[in-house]
């Protein structure tokens, strides 16, 4: 208890001290807000629907394209990861694709797809499809090669080897991959409805900074952060519950 | 499938036979040879040990006889056929049990692998594991992970596996190896008997000429670089043996010294 108390001590100092500075006038309400005003902008926008309708438009972007490269690059991923061959001629065009900022993909995206759920899904899943399947690789080549010996000693074949023996070896360290793409996804879902998709969190943002209705905006931004930090939360709740073995395993 | 062999049958035919087997690896003049020219048979229901010192290729020989790795000369035949890729009938006991575990997988479920290899019902498996996990010693421990087990019951949970394949020729690398002693006579002991009354092939690999004598029917000696046979002993020598009595019979004393030569005490 006194870990959480020494915890929330510093952020409600700030909170207080952002109240008090605002209540006296040196931070300007029209950049800063004032804490209680952004706490009924928050309870406003939370009543009237309007934030949830964007933090799902946001988040389902976000999981789709999330999903979508996971499957992209957990499928290439092993593959290359099994077949040092492969690799070595993919290794070129993966280096040359992965440098190039999933942002500047938007006029692109917007070409293709138009307004829409589809441009921001394509987007997020061009940025999380790299760092997965990095991930993957290394995940799947280090696995040890005792265990797909015995897998071939059993005389499963390939595909049978690698749901039964190379993807669960390999999960830990796949499941780091998703864990960085999924903090990735909201980024770049939001950085996509801020600088083009008229949608979602990132858009409801923009559209209240430049109505001077800094408390929604401020509010958002909150919102923003405590969904992801749940988000975040939840997903290594899942991770730990399904990679009980990895972890008594090493005896943690 | 055939089920375990039980009754006795006059000729003891081989099940494994290896013509001229060699392994190089390399080419031209850099070429190093690992195994050369090894002829040799395991007929069925006998313990053959392989015994030689460390770098005799001990190890690649089984991974050769089981099909994980193709010889550069010579062959394998398993009841006639040459071996060409791994196969449940052919298993292998490999010496790291640690590694060789699933540790995502329960002491019962590693044991379903080899069901599952074999394609029985998934509803079988568990009246069909249990009087191996009893015959193992595993009983208790069936909902385990293999982490929370000791080096001895981690192995006997991989010798079960094999066994749960119903394989015709058991291959083991050195599956005591890693054992400390008291296990290691415990399990020799145990696994001994078991093959006695399941009548049971197996081809035991081992560096300790000791437990090649004390386990097995006939000892096939090695010796290193490249890898070649140099002696093969058969072994007579009453069964079930024991521990104390058998390590002191005279012709185990004999055998021993007759192997002691080849393990290159240099």
């Amino acid at each position: 208890m006194r870990r959480v108390f020494s915890g929330l001590a510093f952020p409600i100092a700030v909170v207080a001290l952002w109240e008090l500075l605002g209540q006296a006038g040196i931070a300007s309400e029209d950049s800063f807000s004032r804490p209680s005003l952004v706490a009924l902008a928050l309870a406003r926008t939370l009543a009237d629907g309007s934030l949830l309708k964007q933090t799902g438009e946001t988040f389902l972007s976000a999981i789709v394209g999330l999903v979508i490269a996971a499957a992209l690059a957990i499928a290439a991923g092993t593959v290359l990861g099994l077949f040092r061959a492969l690799e070595r001629i993919a290794t070129l065009t993966i280096e040359a694709l992965r440098p190039v900022p999933s942002v500047a993909l938007i006029p692109v995206a917007l070409l293709v797809f138009g307004f829409g759920p589809g441009m921001s899904v394509s987007v997020v899943a061009f940025a999380c499809f790299w760092p997965m399947l990095i991930v993957t690789i290394s995940a799947v080549r280090g696995i040890d090669p005792r265990l797909i010996e015995v897998g071939r000693m059993l005389g499963f074949p390939l595909a049978v080897r690698i749901r039964k023996f190379a993807l669960p070896a390999a999960l830990p360290g796949i499941m780091v991959g998703f864990r960085i793409a999924a903090g990735i996804a909201v980024v770049v879902a939001v950085t996509v409805e801020i600088a083009a998709n008229p949608r979602g969190l990132g858009y409801g943002m923009i559209v209240a900074q430049q109505s001077l209705n800094t408390d929604i905006m401020w509010a958002t931004l909150l919102w923003l952060g405590l969904v992801g930090w749940l988000a975040n939360w939840g997903l290594l709740a899942i991770e730990h519950r399904w990679l009980g073995w990895f972890w008594s395993a090493r005896g943690e | 499938m055939d089920a375990v062999v039980t009754s006795a049958a006059p000729a003891a035919a081989p099940v494994l036979v290896t013509r001229g087997l060699s392994l190089r690896f390399g080419s031209g003049s850099s070429a190093r040879s690992v195994l050369t020219d090894l002829s040799f048979e395991v007929p069925e229901r006998e313990f053959v040990c392989i015994v030689g010192p460390s770098g005799c290729g001990k190890t690649t020989l089984l991974r050769l006889l089981a099909g994980l790795l193709a010889p550069t000369g010579g062959e394998t035949l398993f009841q006639g056929r040459r071996v060409a890729a791994p196969q449940p009938d052919i298993a292998i006991v490999f010496q790291d049990y640690g590694r060789a575990l699933l540790p995502w997988r329960t002491v019962a479920s590693n044991i379903a692998l080899a069901f599952e290899a074999r394609g029985i019902p998934k509803a079988e498996h568990a009246s069909r594991a249990a009087p191996l996990l009893t015959k193992m010693g595993l009983s208790e421990h069936a909902g385990k992970f293999p982490s929370e087990l000791s080096g001895g019951m981690q192995q006997r949970v991989q010798i079960a596996r094999c066994l749960a394949l119903e394989p015709r020729v058991l291959l083991m690398d050195e599956p005591f190896g890693a054992l400390d002693a008291i296990t290691r006579q415990t399990l020799q002991d145990e696994f001994s008997r078991l093959c006695e009354t399941e009548h049971r092939t197996v081809l035991f690999v081992t560096h300790d000429l000791e437990e090649a004598i004390y386990l097995g029917d006939r000892v096939i000696a090695l010796a290193a670089n490249p890898g070649r046979v140099v002696e093969i002993i058969d072994v007579d020598l009453p069964r079930p043996r024991k521990q104390l009595e058998t390590r002191e019979h005279p012709r185990f004393l004999g055998y021993r010294h007759r192997l002691f030569q080849h393990l290159g005490h240099n």
